[in-house]
């Protein structure tokens, strides 16, 4: 995995606990740490109309963010989740952090392909389930 | 101005409220998490209405109100105004995310087919009462299919367009910081497209069941036919500093698209919002189907429809009836009772109302005792 897009939404839904444990993994390799911001807030969602195309706001999404910055040579982390849970978004930031430093290395890439396997397999378990219930119209 | 005065109310008002918390019961982690699991569609709703997107705390404001909607979505719309706003995120296009359902009821054979996904909709409706007796009533669970369904189905409009059974988009795209935003700005009329759906968005669902079902009922121009509902997972796209585009995870959105077949092309309706909420997406997009061209002051005329369908202003202006009105009810009683007078000094019959009034009296005081028979004033806070 190495679209920065891609391991961005990785960590976003990535189950809490594990997240925070390989974060706290990493954590001492990557030396001081410059937080930035650590908080919670509102992102707005908009949306885009189909009948006429007028983008439009649905409401305030509630998410916890870290930005942080390694002393050391600078790099940037960021961590944005859907829920309020700090520890989660800080997690988040120091592996992005990690990564775009190339200080991850293994320990991080096999936590993303795990990761990333396990959202997957939910996924299609997922849409598993809701083909199931397609239906076939007929006109008699 | 005249003001009742009040004193000693404090401790009955601190009463009232335990009182009303007695009957809740106490709240726990563990009972929000299980509002949050069990009532799914509530809390969407809720969310809905508040425009606030956060399941945990939607259901810990439906365990604190005891249920009552209106204080739920009050809660988190008051909770809001603490956050600060951190971004704008990219806007949710239909044919993202993941769609868990997909149905029209105008176009049987629409690309990407029809998916029926979490409904009752062709359930038989029976009470479970075998659970009162001690039963149980567990979920059968799903036989899964081979293969998974294609996560985001192209929406409908796209094939009605290919077709030309659409006129064409032609809506300018802002920057998503630049989009009308009703919470920021006043909701002027006649409403732009962005309010007029925003507000409709955070609008209650029974409003907007009920002025979307006049509509339907023929008090409208348009009589609707679903072209496609779809409830999905939506992603919600956020910049990194660095510019990257992510989701930062999804978001339950519901929208529906409702349909009329008349004139040279096909004319749609649209609504959509927070949650999973199929009646209000049906009923919203009625209304927005309808509301070219609706006569003033009818249910289908934005100003009416947008202005009655805000839940915490038309909960709150309703139970502010229930506040003190002292001052004003007694000056209406003054009047009630001086035109009493000057039609029995002109010869008149004597009125129900000046018989019914325990005893005619001067005009008010700010501050006088009521007759014996009438109620007590407050010992609250004056309204007035």
């Amino acid at each position: 995995m190495s679209d920065h897009s891609e391991i961005l939404e990785t960590l976003a839904r990535a189950e809490p606990a594990g997240l925070k444990a390989a974060a706290g993994d990493l954590l001492p390799q990557l030396g001081e740490i410059e937080v930035i911001a650590s908080r919670s807030g509102l992102v707005m969602a908009p949306m885009r109309d189909t009948a006429q195309g007028t983008d439009f706001h649905l409401g305030e999404v509630l998410v916890a963010e870290a930005h942080i910055r390694l002393r050391a040579d600078g790099t940037e982390g960021y961590g944005m989740t859907i829920s309020h849970d700090l520890e989660r978004a800080m997690a988040m930031a120091v592996l992005d952090a990690a990564y775009r430093s190339g200080q991850g290395g293994a320990l991080l890439a096999d936590y993303l392909a795990r990761e990333k396997a396990a959202q997957r397999e939910a996924d299609t378990k997922t849409l598993r389930e809701i083909e199931a219930t397609r239906v076939e119209m007929e006109t008699f | 101005m005249a003001y009742v005065a009040t004193r000693g109310g404090e401790r009955a008002i601190e009463q009232a409220e335990r009182l009303y918390r007695a009957a809740v019961g106490p709240i726990d982690r563990a009972r929000i998490d299980a509002i949050a699991e069990t009532l799914p569609m509530l809390v969407d709703r809720v969310m809905g209405e508040a425009s606030l997107y956060a399941p945990d705390l939607a259901a810990l404001a439906l365990a604190q109100t005891g249920g009552d909607l209106y204080e739920a979505v009050l809660l988190l719309r008051a909770w809001r105004t603490t956050q600060p706003r951190l971004s704008v995120a990219q806007p949710i296009v239909t044919g993202g995310g993941l769609t868990h359902r997909r149905i029209s009821a105008a176009f049987k054979d629409m690309p990407g087919g029809q998916i029926l996904g979490p409904t009752l909709d062709y359930s038989h409706r029976m009470l479970a009462t075998e659970v009162l007796d001690g039963g149980r009533v567990a979920p059968e669970p799903v036989d899964p299919a081979a293969e998974p369904a294609p996560p985001s189905p192209p929406p409908l409009t796209d094939w009605q367009r290919a077709q030309g059974l659409l006129d064409p988009v032609d809506a300018q795209t802002p920057a998503p910081a630049d989009i009308p935003d009703i919470t920021r700005e006043p909701l002027l009329f006649p409403a732009s497209r962005a309010h007029t759906l925003q507000s409709l968005a955070r609008a209650d669902t029974g409003g907007v069941l009920a002025l979307g079902y006049s509509a339907m009922r023929g008090y409208g121009q348009a009589h609707p036919t679903v072209n496609e509902l779809r409830l999905t997972e939506a992603p919600l796209r956020v910049k990194h500093p660095c510019g990257t585009l992510f989701s930062a995870g999804r978001i339950r959105v519901s929208q529906a698209e409702v349909v009329t077949a008349k004139g040279a092309k096909l004319r749609l309706g649209f609504c959509a919002g927070f949650g999973w909420n199929e009646v209000k997406m049906i009923a919203g997009a009625t209304l927005d189907l309808n509301s070219p061209g609706a006569a003033p002051k009818s249910p289908t005329d934005p100003e009416f429809f947008l202005y009655h369908t805000e839940p915490v202003e038309a909960s709150g202006f309703c139970i502010h009836f229930k506040l003190p009105h002292y001052v004003t009810f007694q000056s209406s009683l003054d009047n009630l009772r001086g035109a009493a007078r000057e039609g029995e000094a002109q010869g008149e019959p004597a009125s129900g109302a000046q018989n019914a009034a325990p005893k005619p009296e001067p005009a008010a005081p700010a501050v006088k005792k009521p007759p014996a028979a009438a109620p007590q004033p407050a010992e609250t806070e004056p309204a007035e």
